[in-house]
């Protein structure tokens, strides 16, 4: 008997068949697993499961493993216990870079997310809301290098924004915008808050669209309406929007790299690295391979206490 | 009230935008900061586009971040195809556990990968080659590509798998010949949002390679404001930058359709 005669005799539905071979069957006349869905099913998992593994997982562990080591790239790696992680609390250069990292947290957390939704709101159910939003989407079609590199040059003491400065004869026209921390990365957050608006306020509006009408209507009718409409009927409905786009820009903060990388390389003198900055000299202009190691440990570690705790307190709020 | 506002903050967010075209537009020889705000007297884009290709070396470098971003995210979008066949449809054993092996690859952070596939890829040849930038952004693609290919594939009815399969076909034929066509949004969706990951990447750009050949663009152009092209004009550093952000925002405008549309069936 075939697979195909077994499984049209016995024609039973999709599902049954759920669970793998031999299982809800009637003396072999369902279809089992083989014949309904292939002899080799996993091997469809293999690319993905292959290189996910190979490139993700092993790195990842390799790294944990480093982080406990001493190691330059050359030889084989020492063992040195947790050494690179007692230097962690004592590196000055690193606290400067947790501080400009909290910094990127709080800034992009709080200007591109609550500006991107101020915009939603405020060109949301207007006439020709769309052509409002317009300016905000056009930084976000730049790369976080291409922005780096072009505000690089805006941004010098002798550069663009100081003559703009100067010409609308506001104070403030020598700024030396990238030259001492932590003004380098109040500096940086502002381009950075300048280009993810656009993709946050989008993100808001389409959640403004898909809320219910009804709930409005009626807050409407009951004489809610400008502020006390947004604090109490709407805001409530965006929660889970609001809770997926603060997560997002939370995890993307603590990861900076790019922007940073390219406007200053970190400096002048160290003053606005951020974690994944350190952690890239350290490696690839220090060669000390087992503290970088130790730093991207401690930066996978904050990120993901910091989601786990911030989705763990939403999901608490929502339930309540 | 709501639209003096927008207007007054959509005003202040065109400035720099309208700065960076002024002055990327502008001859290189008639930059001079203090008049940055006027319009440009004559049009030298051409010129100071030219003039950044000599002086750097994007030409080069835009060949292979061409391939990067085409060829890693291809391969991504079929391999999280495949997988999400393999769960939904297939229904393989443990199949909610396999995908959150392949999908938990997103929450690592790319720090936890530098070292060892700095080190790795040197010991097999794999740093400075194409080869390796294209296997490590595939991988990293993967995991997306493979949770919008299991929700798609999960709004597809099963009893289109089945009844191919009474009619004798493989399960690979069903798969090449029936899901893939049908999921021809959601894998376009998947592919363009993954090209400008790829198109845009710095990071293991600038770990991995090297030579002019290897070396993807954003990395080569990030060296402009180093000392190392410590010299070039603005006007020139600006166009480059804007020429290069070209094709993925062009991308995004003529997709912009799609994009929405196969997102919203994979309910992503």
């Amino acid at each position: 008997m075939t697979d195909q005669t077994t499984a049209v005799r016995a024609g039973t539905p999709h599902r049954r068949a759920r669970g793998g071979p031999h299982r809800g069957g009637t003396g072999g006349r369902v279809p089992s697993g083989f014949a309904m869905h292939g002899r080799f099913r996993h091997a469809y998992l293999t690319p993905a499961v292959l290189f996910v593994a190979v490139l993700i997982y092993l790195p990842f562990l390799w790294t944990a493993y480093l982080s406990l080591t001493s190691y330059d790239g050359l030889g084989s790696p020492k063992f040195t216990g947790l050494d690179n992680y007692r230097r962690l609390f004592q590196d000055e250069a690193l606290l400067t870079s947790v501080r400009n990292t909290l910094l990127w947290v709080a800034g992009t957390t709080i200007l591109p997310v609550g500006l991107g939704l101020l915009v939603a709101v405020l060109s949301y159910n207007i006439k020709g809301g769309a052509w409002y939003r317009l300016p905000f989407l056009v930084p976000y079609a730049m790369s976080g290098a291409g922005l780096g590199l072009i505000w690089g040059f805006i941004l010098q003491p002798d550069g663009m924004a100081n003559q703009v400065l100067s010409f609308l004869g506001m104070p403030g026209g020598h700024t030396e915008f990238l030259q001492d921390g932590p003004r380098n990365t109040l500096a940086m957050i502002v381009v950075w808050a300048w280009q993810q608006l656009g993709v946050n306020m989008l993100l808001f509006v389409v959640g403004l669209q898909s809320i219910p009408r009804a709930p409005i209507e009626a807050a409407r009718i009951d004489g809610a309406s400008g502020w006390q409409l947004f604090r109490h009927v709407i805001w409530p409905l965006m929660r889970p929007l609001t809770t997926v786009v603060f997560g997002l820009a939370l995890v993307a903060s603590l990861k900076t790299f790019d922007i940073v990388w390219v406007m200053t390389q970190g400096g002048p003198g160290r003053t606005s690295e951020t974690l994944a900055v350190t952690m890239y000299r350290q490696v690839f202009v220090a060669d000390e391979y087992g503290y970088g190691s130790a730093i991207a440990v401690a930066l996978t570690t904050v990120t993901g206490l910091a989601s786990y705790v911030y989705l763990r307190h939403q999901l608490a709020r929502e339930g309540s | 009230m709501r639209r003096a506002v927008l207007i007054v903050l959509g005003l202040v967010w065109l400035f720099p935008t309208y700065l960076i075209v002024a002055n990327a537009v502008r001859p290189a020889g008639d930059y001079d900061p203090s008049d940055a705000v006027k319009p440009p007297g004559s049009i030298g884009l051409f010129d100071n586009i030219s003039e950044a290709w000599s002086r750097t070396d994007v030409g080069a470098t835009l060949g292979s971040t061409a391939i990067y971003s085409l060829v890693a995210p291809a391969l991504a979008v079929l391999f999280g195809a495949l997988a999400g066949y393999a769960i939904v449809v297939l229904r393989v054993r443990f199949g909610f556990l396999w995908f959150i092996v392949i999908f938990a690859g997103t929450v690592v952070p790319f720090q936890m990968l530098l070292v060892p596939l700095f080190v790795g890829y040197s010991k097999v040849s794999l740093y400075d080659n194409q080869m390796g930038l294209v296997l490590v952004h595939t991988a990293i693609s993967v995991p997306l590509a493979a949770l919008v290919m299991r929700n798609f594939f999960g709004s597809v009815a099963v009893s289109i798998f089945e009844a191919a399969r009474l009619d004798g076909a493989s399960t690979f034929r069903i798969f090449w010949r029936i899901y893939l066509p049908l999921s021809s949004a959601a894998l376009a969706a998947v592919f363009i949002l993954e090209f400008t990951y790829v198109w845009n990447d710095l990071l293991f750009g600038l770990t991995l390679a090297q030579s002019d050949n290897v070396r993807p663009v954003w990395a080569e152009l990030s060296a402009l404001t180093t000392d190392v092209y410590a010299g070039t004009p603005v006007p020139v550093a600006l166009a480059a930058g804007l020429v290069v952000s070209l094709p993925t925002v062009v991308l995004f405008l003529a997709t912009q359709r799609l994009f929405t549309r196969g997102l919203t069936l994979a309910q992503f």
